[in-house]
């Protein structure tokens, strides 16, 4: 298992490198001088060619990136933000727990959800409690996060004043606070993948309630709740993969949420830096999500090897 | 596969109740219970909180370029004179306006006696001397140096009188200030650095707020000056710009008391929540907000003049700012506001609705049967979102004939574009310091920064220009102006469709607060109930 992990690691490493080409090619591929979004449209042609060659945007392409490269590995340090002046690395240090914090408790609901619903709806299976299940997967599916995310302002801050509009509050400020600032945030990102999770959940669970051995175990006589455990444990496996990926994806799916809720995590640090062509900045939160994403894919492997013993004897 | 119809097998004979009791327990252990109590946490402080759409970019005055977040820097600095919020010019540090020569070359300013930096160094002559030459100075990069690069000497008469000889007489300079300079104390910028003023400027303005933290996409706060020269002022003790770009989301944190003024609300939502109870609103036109689309005249069809005023005739701007923006654009066809002195409805009756001009004009056009262009329009709004005004227009044209083919881009990118002369067309707002002559000179001035988005060279407008930089009587400068907007309306180099107006939304417990015409929001005789 160990080595199975750290070969998983070489690779990634690989593939962040390549990652951040693409990413540090791509961003600064776009038209447009950052100087214009940063000096503002009625600056002159000297002083756009100041700024840029203040910030090294002058120099070529591939100089460029290396250095970049080079601060990153050697020193830990993303640069500085063109807009702000202040070093990425701390503005990263500061954003990250934010949108962790919404993550793991967007990922915790739905886990927390889906999973007993989609159990139930399995074993319901055409009940009543299975199609209120399957209304509520294709609402979780359908519905866009923003629109979601403005309803619950309207409603859950608006009119019942029970949260407040967005923001993000420290736990310094007071628990309850604090909670009640990242609750419908992570409500509005975890629903899409409650959803997903849900239907996945009770579409394997059906297979394998099918399984021969199921009716084997049944057969020998083992106890109704003995019969679960093992369907379960097989059933989770897919399911398991694809809850780990979700943390990934719902790293990405923060920026909606936290420019709905105007909640300065990271994500939305990207949005920002996105518009103002704060390039570095653009550079390590892509680079930190990408490394978020890598690390749940990994996490992922190593639960699906722990779960299912058939995977254990293939190499990775 | 087998799927059984009433239940799996698995089903048979388990306890339903213990399934949903797991299932209820994990919903309710993620969805948190919600407290008791106000999540604003305010201590005895008095604090005003206020929100804008915008970032902040800077926070020193002489590279400011977002005015939503100008805010910061004017009430950290401030200037000899400033513009009010109705745009007359009113001195500030300066115990009256100036004396002006006779050949409008030398200013002369007496100084108030009272005036401490937030850091407690008495404000004299020499820190204005010192301001002016740091922006001056070619090596400091100042951005707004071209404003005011005609000040070619700056002298200490005395340590409460200042005086600025210019190479040339230029009346706009003064009504520039407000927006791109400041005063701070001699020697603050190697002392200091210039990033210092960029991020961190702590102490070194005369203004009622002292800078006391920057979130980057959170929150500015500023903090009471205990040094403030207008004593009693400001009344709130701590001021906090939250940056909040989403509008509705802006506007849920006025109507939730979790802000208490906020900017840019969107004008369909201003209507309806200004006659809201708990909540106040007001609109004022701006001086210098352009509403306009910038047609390249180097490219077809806007290389024939006949084209661009046909269109002109052809938009119903009235219904254009009724319908879209709720009467927040007063409709005009000069690039001079309605409301504005300057304002010439000879020129612009060249240019307004008309549809049988608008025929006439194509039927002399190289185009008479129609043709088709492309509109360039930002992705995010600035100030106006103008995707629905595209699509209006759109189908106005659509009666000549002329077929708009919008395309959507990045603000960035689309400036980029209107700076090189790439475009053909681009809908745009803009705003400017109100100077009736700043956005006139930008776009269609020799060798502008955007002179190219016109492509537009007119000696006789250039001439124009200058005469009225030598005249200070605005009775004096009413037939220069008229004869300047004159000579646009005929030849049309862009179409221009409005003036925007400068609209906020605030809690009725906010005491004091004006609408500002520079957009830019005053909050520093602000009071909070």
């Amino acid at each position: 298992m160990l080595r199975f992990i750290l070969r998983r690691m070489v690779f990634s490493v690989g593939v962040l490198l390549v990652v951040s080409a693409v990413i540090f090619l791509l961003t600064h591929l776009v038209p447009g001088s950052p100087a214009i979004i940063v000096l503002g449209a009625d600056a002159s042609s000297e002083q756009v060619r100041e700024f840029e060659r203040r910030y090294g945007l002058d120099r070529p392409l591939a100089v460029q990136y290396l250095a970049w490269l080079r601060d990153i590995v050697l020193h830990g340090d993303f640069g500085r933000s063109y807009i702000s002046g202040q070093p990425i690395s701390g503005e990263v240090a500061r954003t990250f727990p934010v949108t962790l914090e919404i993550v793991i408790l967007a990922f915790l609901f739905c886990v927390s959800v889906s999973l007993p619903l989609g159990i139930v709806s399995a074993l319901y299976q055409g009940r009543l409690v299975d199609h209120v299940a399957r209304i509520f997967a294709v609402i979780g599916v359908s519905v866009p996060g923003f629109w979601l995310g403005l309803m619950l302002i309207v409603y859950g801050a608006v009119h019942l004043r029970l949260f407040p509009p967005g923001g993000f509050i420290p736990w310094s400020a007071g628990l309850g606070p604090h909670l009640q600032s990242v609750v419908l945030p992570a409500l509005a990102l975890g629903v899409y993948y409650t959803a997903i999770i849900s239907r996945m959940t009770r579409s394997s669970m059906i297979e394998v309630a099918a399984q021969d051995y199921i009716r084997t175990a049944r057969a020998m006589g083992l106890s109704r709740r003995r019969v679960l455990q093992y369907a379960l444990k097989n059933a989770l496996i897919p399911v398991v993969s694809v809850s780990a990926m979700s943390v990934g994806y719902m790293f990405g799916w923060a920026i909606i949420i936290e420019q709905v809720f105007n909640i300065a995590g990271l994500s939305r640090a990207l949005l920002s830096a996105i518009f103002q062509r704060d390039y570095y900045t653009v550079q390590a939160v892509v680079l930190v999500i990408t490394t978020v994403f890598i690390t749940a894919n990994v996490a992922a492997d190593v639960v699906y090897r722990l779960l299912d013993p058939k995977i254990r004897g293939v190499a990775a | 596969m087998t799927t059984p119809q009433h239940g799996s097998p698995l089903a048979a004979g388990l306890d339903r109740r213990s399934f949903l009791r797991t299932a209820v327990l994990g919903a309710s252990a993620a969805s948190l219970a919600p407290f008791a109590g106000a999540w604003s946490v305010e201590g005895a402080e008095k604090v005003l909180t206020i929100a804008v759409p915008n970032n902040p970019s800077t926070f020193d005055p002489v590279n400011a370029a977002n005015h939503d977040a100008m805010v910061v820097s004017q009430t950290i600095f401030e200037n000899l004179v400033e513009v009010d919020p109705d745009g007359t010019l009113r001195p500030q540090l300066a115990v009256a306006m100036p004396k002006v020569s006779a050949d409008r070359r030398v200013y002369t300013f007496d100084l108030r006696d009272n005036i401490s930096f937030q850091d407690g160094q008495k404000l004299t002559a020499e820190d204005v001397k010192y301001s002016f030459e740091y922006v001056l100075d070619p090596k400091n990069n100042a951005l707004r140096r071209p404003l005011f690069n005609r000040i070619s000497r700056v002298v200490v008469e005395s340590p409460t009188r200042v005086r600025f000889e210019l190479s040339e007489p230029y009346r706009p300079w003064l009504y520039y200030l407000t927006k791109y300079m400041g005063i701070f104390p001699k020697g603050s910028r190697e002392k200091h650095g210039a990033d210092y003023f960029k991020t961190t400027p702590i102490g070194v303005g005369t203004g009622p707020g002292v800078f006391v933290e920057w979130r980057q996409n959170d929150q500015v706060v500023l903090k009471k000056s205990p040094n403030y020269w207008r004593k009693g002022l400001p009344y709130w003790d701590r001021l906090v710009i939250r940056t909040i770009p989403e509008d509705s989301v802006r506007v849920a944190y006025l109507t939730t008391g979790n802000v208490d003024v906020i900017s840019a609300p969107p004008p369909k939502d201003f209507v309806r929540l200004k006659g809201v109870s708990g909540i106040k609103g007001e609109s004022k036109p701006t001086m210098g907000g352009w509403f306009f689309l910038m047609t390249n005249t180097k490219k077809a069809p806007f290389d024939d003049v006949n084209v661009r005023k046909a269109i002109s005739h052809a938009i119903d701007r009235q219904t254009i700012a009724k319908r879209v923006y709720y009467d927040l654009v007063d409709p005009v066809a000069i690039p001079a506001p309605p409301r504005g002195w300057w304002f010439s409805k000879e020129a612009n009756d060249l240019n307004d609705f008309d549809l049988e001009k608008a025929r006439a004009y194509l039927k002399k056009s190289r185009h008479p049967n129609g043709f088709e262009f492309e509109m360039m329009i930002p992705s995010q709004p600035y100030l106006l979102d103008v995707k629905d005004a595209a699509v209006v227009i759109q189908s106005q044209l659509a009666k000549l004939n002329i077929n708009i083919n919008t395309r959507i881009l990045e603000q960035g990118v689309l400036l980029q574009q209107l700076r090189l002369g790439n475009h053909v067309s681009a809908l745009q707002v803009w705003m400017s310091p109100g100077e009736p002559t700043y956005m006139i000179d930008l776009c269609y001035g020799k060798d502008n920064v955007f002179s190219k988005s016109s492509g537009y060279e007119n000696p006789e407008l250039l001439k124009a220009i200058r005469e009225s930089y030598h005249e200070t009587d605005e009775q004096a400068l009413k037939p220069v102006f008229a004869r300047m907007l004159r000579i646009l309306a005929e030849d049309s180099p862009h179409i221009w469709m409005g003036f925007v107006h400068s609209t906020n939304l605030w809690r009725d417990s906010v005491k004091g607060f004006e609408v500002n015409q520079g957009l830019t929001m005053r909050v520093k005789d602000v009071d909070k109930a």
